[in-house]
């Protein structure tokens, strides 16, 4: 085992929380929205400008960010092994919902080998082995094939292994990509960034598409959403995310303006395909929301739809172009 | 289309906030719940089997399928654990024993401990309407799953057998779900009502030949014939052996 104190630094230590500036701008950032969130809401309401239903649903929405935004803050901050281990258990909460939604809880035998997949990502994020987490997609995919087949019942077999590859895929593999991040030395400010530019995605799409309107994006998958908020976000959240990047990755090659904006973009068309993505599942399923634990948002894949796709295009692309966390010692559990 | 579309089944609890998913009769059981049912039933059965050194006459008229429902006399809070222990693991998320819904599921923590280890499902024995008892009988209609109940009602006060209730009439009237009567000796002894902590005795328990009632009319009369029937069964169970 090698933990050294810049390792344990990394993993543990809060008191560093605070050192990169954009942390600190986006702190500032999250807070002012939240207030000017309040605000409107109280001033819009006393005159009168809001539908009792409007103001209901828009009370129980900042309600419910007043306890997500410590939620996905406070263990950024407190350190990567609190990053690591908060990215597994929603990947898991995700794989829950997904299951209910689908009925694939009933097959104990697939959820136990997803389950395991998910905390196998977890283990690998946390050990910094880069080549297990690679790994992992594949052998999953043939522990999940191969089990199954043990049960000898092949009616459904396809839909079994299909689904639970899927699930894992999208919320062990998908989200398991934002945790790797933990093991740079610059991940507070990378994954706060990475979180407020793809919620906000989401907020620019509205506020855009409520207030041109237009033809709609995907009448039969979102019918909600329109062409117009989608290029608007597309353009607001690519400004935002090439804005941030181009300081947390200053004096890197990632820094460049082009790779800025490249960024920009992904993060803009992986979030709104993340979220396209859960919509296709529920229309599917014949759902409307995944669940019911976040008062105004549904369920928790409801709210952290965007980050499925938008986590492992922005990984590779950072990692093709100069590597995430290449500096910080490997297999720091397993050595080797 | 080439390939046939995929049927879902969400879950019928989804969605449901905490507390009125453990009091739900449509209740399913995620993987937590499975190993919070299979490790309760692995320490339930350990410790029948070690304490209490349950003996057991007659495990082989226990049918080896779902649906089914397991019926006994009721002098103890140890009468659900001893007959949920005869049953296989593998049936642990199926079985569900009927519990009074005002001791077993008034409190959140309670209700949890019901239903994520226990798995029962809560009967309100003083609003008991007809839409309880109905759905429990779509229930084990409709999907293979077992019922551990006590006709009675509620804990006899000094171990001996009370008029049978004619719920159980309404769930198995007319359908093909067999009814295996058990007698259990000793539970009263080792907890009864005024007691909180159990005496390691000996519990013993017999099960008898499962009964169907699928020719039996699901009305009032047959429910009484029903009630009578599975009465008679667990009392000629109760008849100490010859000689003994």
């Amino acid at each position: 085992m090698t933990l050294d104190q810049a390792t344990l630094d990394r993993l543990f230590n809060w008191r560093t929380a605070l050192d990169h500036p954009v942390t600190k701008e986006l702190l500032v950032f999250v807070a002012a929205a939240l207030v000017a969130a309040i605000l409107t809401t109280v001033l819009l309401g006393r005159a009168g400008r809001l539908s009792a239903d409007l103001r209901k649903d828009l009370r129980e929405r900042i309600r419910s960010w007043l306890i997500l935004i410590p939620i996905m803050v406070i263990p950024v901050l407190a350190g990567a092994a609190w990053t690591i281990l908060g990215v597994g258990l929603l990947s898991l909460l995700c794989y829950r919902e997904f299951s209910l939604a689908t009925g694939l809880f009933r097959e104990k035998l697939v959820s136990v080998l997803v389950v395991l997949g998910i905390a196998a990502i977890t283990f690998a994020t946390f050990d910094n082995w880069y080549g297990f987490f690679v790994a992992l997609p594949s052998l999953t995919l043939c522990a999940l094939a191969a089990v199954v087949v043990g049960q000898d019942r092949p009616k459904g077999y396809i839909q079994r292994v299909g689904l639970g590859v899927f699930a894992f895929m999208l919320f062990g593999v998908g989200l398991g990509h934002l945790g790797f991040f933990a093991n740079d030395r610059l991940y507070r400010p990378v994954i706060l960034s990475l979180l407020v530019c793809v919620q906000m995605n989401d907020v620019f799409a509205y506020c855009v598409g409520k207030s041109v309107g237009g033809p709609k994006l995907a009448p039969h998958t979102s019918p909600n959403k329109t062409i117009s908020g989608a290029l608007g976000a597309l353009v607001l959240t690519t400004g935002l995310t090439s804005l941030l990047m181009h300081q947390v990755f200053a004096g890197t090659e990632v820094g460049a303006w082009g790779h800025c904006l490249a960024l920009g973009l992904l993060v803009s068309v992986a979030g709104q395909m993340g979220d396209l993505v859960v919509s296709s599942i529920k229309r599917d399923v014949g759902i409307k929301d995944m669940g019911a634990v976040l008062a105004g948002h549904g369920g928790v894949l409801d709210r952290f739809n965007s980050v499925l796709l938008m986590s492992p295009a922005v990984f590779h692309y950072v990692g093709y172009i100069q590597g995430v966390g290449l500096d910080q010692p490997r297999r720091i559990l397993t050595g080797g | 289309m080439s390939v046939q579309s995929w049927e879902y089944k969400p879950a019928k609890d989804s969605g449901l906030p905490m507390a009125a998913w453990t009091r739900s009769l449509g209740r399913e059981s995620g993987l937590l719940s499975t190993v919070g049912h299979l490790g309760w039933r692995v320490v339930v059965r350990t410790a029948l089997r070690g304490l209490h050194r349950l003996q057991i006459e007659g495990k082989r008229n226990i049918p080896h399928a779902l649906p089914m429902v397991v019926i006994s006399n009721h002098a103890s809070h140890l009468d659900a654990l001893v007959l949920s222990s005869l049953l296989p693991l593998k049936w642990c998320d199926h079985v569900f024993p009927v519990a009074a819904g005002d001791v077993f599921f008034e409190t959140p923590r309670v209700s949890w401990f019901a239903a994520v280890l226990i798995n029962a499902l809560p009967m309100w024995r003083k609003s008991c309407g007809r839409h309880a008892l109905a759905d429990l009988r779509q229930r084990l209609v409709q999907e293979p799953c077992g019922y551990i109940l006590f006709p009675e009602g509620k804990r006899s006060a000094d171990g001996q057998l009370q008029p049978f209730k004619p719920g159980i009439g309404m769930m198995v009237a007319g359908t093909a779900v067999p009814v295996v009567p058990c007698h259990i000796q000793g539970a009263f002894e080792a907890l009864p009502r005024y007691r909180r902590l159990p005496r390691f005795n000996r519990l013993r328990v017999r099960i008898g030949q499962p009964l169907v009632f699928v020719d039996v009319p699901n009305d009032h009369e047959g429910w009484q014939h029903i009630c009578a029937e599975l009465e008679r069964a667990v009392k000629e169970l109760q008849r100490p052996e010859p000689g003994v």
